[in-house]
């Protein structure tokens, strides 16, 4: 930890007048090179940390390191941050070349190492021979490029994107994505990106710091946060699942309300209330009723999605979401009586928040 | 239905006609009788010439009030642009106590009848000594141009995306840098409006000319008013002519400069 490239120290940020923190003792790093994702809903305090690492809003209280120096100090001209704005913000009295070149006039390199390097950015964003148009003259998806290709043409310590997707159509997001992924992974940049849209962070980020009200709810790879999530706030934002309070009734067994005994994976005191979760595509239309995390219930609701089919399934006082591939033989159809079955590998013990 | 419709049609063109035939009145009676050749004005004119004209440019007071009010217009139109930009980013960036007092000062002199500001402004410019100067027309001109070049620059202001000049900033761009390479260029069509407004007020202006200078920094309109106590001949159409040509020809050359109708 001591050794990330980026280390974010036990971050404030209380704007006057306001009652709560909008980013509340936040700390989290960066090892050289990863991308991470800044998820949560709007008014979180994501796009506050963002702008706080850049430079263009002062902390309140805490620390930026950057290979161990805090440059919370630092005026935001002298950081050396690249950032893509949401809506971009090229300059729009300028040429794409003359956008990109502008960091370096600012850093006083001379013209002709100028040019060749805001024709490397061109290519790298693959914008070559667009370098004499008009910023108004560009698509969505090539301002996007020619706002990468300007934070990326100072070599920047970090590479900041604020919802770098947001602005485009569903199609081209997608091509971003990849695209974005691509020119970081060849670049070697440490980036942070800040979004609300969890496809976005599960697909693009090494890691996700997930963060609700100002706090950090969860730091780690998508995997972690998908399959382990440390918070009930994680588990339902990240993903659709069915969340069960209960209490620990033995080893590896729990009593929630209106069920049989769940079985689950993970450890817990006998007698302590705990919080569980199944996702809906882990949920198996087999088994017996009576048999371990087996529940027979009615379908109460169907959604037809293309490739899954969405059930909700009322078992005593319960509903149950399951997601079942619309290849799987036979499907039942609303009224029907079926038997839910999942693998105790598969009920998730959230966190620790109730103990 | 249809005949209707088109008497309808019909008297609104010829009502249209009638108002601009109206507004445009004047200048055409002035321009017809700029070319007559009687010492009065009177309509229509009896033979035409350009003998007018040429008098004018022979009298010597017209020719140096103009370049008088020439070098005041211009003075007025860079000054009231460079107070106004200052001002604009005050009431458009930054919260401050008594904004919204300093908003309504800057609209005043909208509010004031001109015969009223120049009789205010006659009492605070003849303490301090400088009536009949440079410096006390200027400040007096710059008092009623100030709010409209505040109006157009703060119309530009507010178009420009403050993420842009963030993008600058965290590229590498100093406060003073973003002012210059970002911020200034943006609200360009917003000052030239304003300059150009400037010039052309304090170019016209009379009421408060007229209070403030006598003889050594009287602006033309002032000479203008003064010919006119003593003598009506065609000389005064024939500059009023040369005066229209030439705010036609400022505002001609700023709309293909930068579309000033897009920039108010």
């Amino acid at each position: 930890m001591a050794d990330h490239h980026v280390i974010i120290d036990n971050l404030v940020k209380t704007y006057p007048g306001a009652q709560k923190p909008s980013v509340d003792h936040v700390s989290f790093s960066l090892p050289r090179g990863e991308m991470l994702a800044l998820l949560g809903p709007s008014g979180c305090g994501k796009t506050t940390i963002l702008r706080m690492i850049a430079g263009l809003i002062a902390p309140s209280s805490g620390a930026i390191r950057l290979d161990g120096r805090d440059v919370s100090a630092i005026p935001v001209y002298k950081r050396n941050m690249g950032m893509v704005f949401q809506a971009y913000a090229l300059f729009p009295h300028m040429t794409v070349a003359e956008n990109i070149s502008f960091g370096l006039e600012m850093r006083k390199v001379g013209r002709a190492e100028r040019e060749e390097r805001v024709r490397k950015a061109l290519d790298l964003v693959k914008l070559a021979g667009f370098g004499e148009r008009k910023v108004s003259q560009l698509s969505g998806g090539q301002q996007q490029r020619a706002a990468i290709a300007r934070s990326l043409v100072i070599e920047p310590e970090l590479l900041l994107l604020d919802e770098p997707l947001s602005n485009l159509d569903a199609k081209l997001r997608d091509e971003m994505r990849d695209e974005i992924r691509d020119i970081q992974a060849r670049t070697g940049v440490t980036a942070i990106f800040v979004t609300h849209d969890q496809d976005e962070a599960l697909s693009m980020a090494d890691r996700l710091a997930v963060m609700s009200a100002g706090k950090l709810e969860q730091i780690g790879t998508p995997l972690d946060i998908f399959d382990r999530p440390q918070t009930h706030f994680v588990a339902s934002f990240i993903g659709a699942g069915t969340f069960f309070e209960g209490r620990v009734a033995g080893p590896g067994l729990a009593e929630v309300d209106g069920l049989p005994l769940l079985h689950f994976a993970g450890e817990a005191a006998i007698g302590s209330s705990i919080k569980l979760m199944v996702r809906p595509h882990r949920l198996l239309l087999a088994g017996e009723p009576g048999q371990p995390n087996s529940f027979s219930g009615v379908v109460e609701h169907i959604v037809y999605r293309g490739q899954i089919l969405t059930l909700s399934v009322r078992c005593g006082s319960r509903v149950l979401q399951a997601d079942l591939p619309t290849h799987a033989g036979v499907l039942p159809k609303k009224g029907d009586n079926v038997t839910l079955t999942v693998a105790p590998d598969d009920v998730t013990l959230i966190g620790r928040e109730a103990a | 239905m249809q005949n209707n419709s088109l008497i309808g049609r019909v008297a609104w063109n010829t009502l249209i006609t009638l108002l601009y035939l109206f507004l445009l009145a004047p200048i055409v009676i002035v321009f017809i009788i700029s070319f007559d050749t009687r010492q009065y004005l009177a309509f229509p004119p009896e033979s035409l010439s350009f003998g007018s004209y040429v008098k004018v440019f022979e009298n010597v007071k017209f020719i140096s009030a103009f370049w008088r009010s020439l070098a005041i217009g211009v003075i007025v139109g860079v000054v009231s642009v460079s107070a106004g930009m200052l001002l604009s980013l005050s009431l458009v960036r930054y919260k401050f106590r008594g904004k919204a007092a300093v908003n309504f000062l800057i609209l005043a002199p909208f509010l004031v009848p001109h015969i009223v500001l120049a009789v205010g402004i006659m009492l605070v410019i003849a303490p301090i000594g400088l009536l009949d100067s440079y410096p006390g027309i200027v400040l007096a001109h710059l008092g009623i141009t100030i709010p409209y070049t505040v109006r157009t620059i703060t119309m530009s202001l507010m178009a420009v995306d403050t993420r842009v000049e963030e993008a600058a900033l965290v590229h590498g761009a100093s406060p003073a840098m973003v002012f210059w390479r970002i911020t200034l260029p943006l609200v360009r069509p917003g000052l030239i409006a304003g300059a150009v407004i400037a010039f052309l007020i304090s170019f016209d202006e009379a009421t408060i000319s007229l209070f403030i200078v006598s003889v050594k920094a009287s602006t033309l309109p002032t000479e203008i008013y003064h010919y006119l106590e003593y003598s009506t001949d065609p000389q005064i159409a024939a500059l009023s002519v040369i005066l229209i040509l030439i705010s036609i020809g400022v505002v001609v050359a700023v709309e293909r400069l930068v579309g000033l109708r897009r920039a108010i």
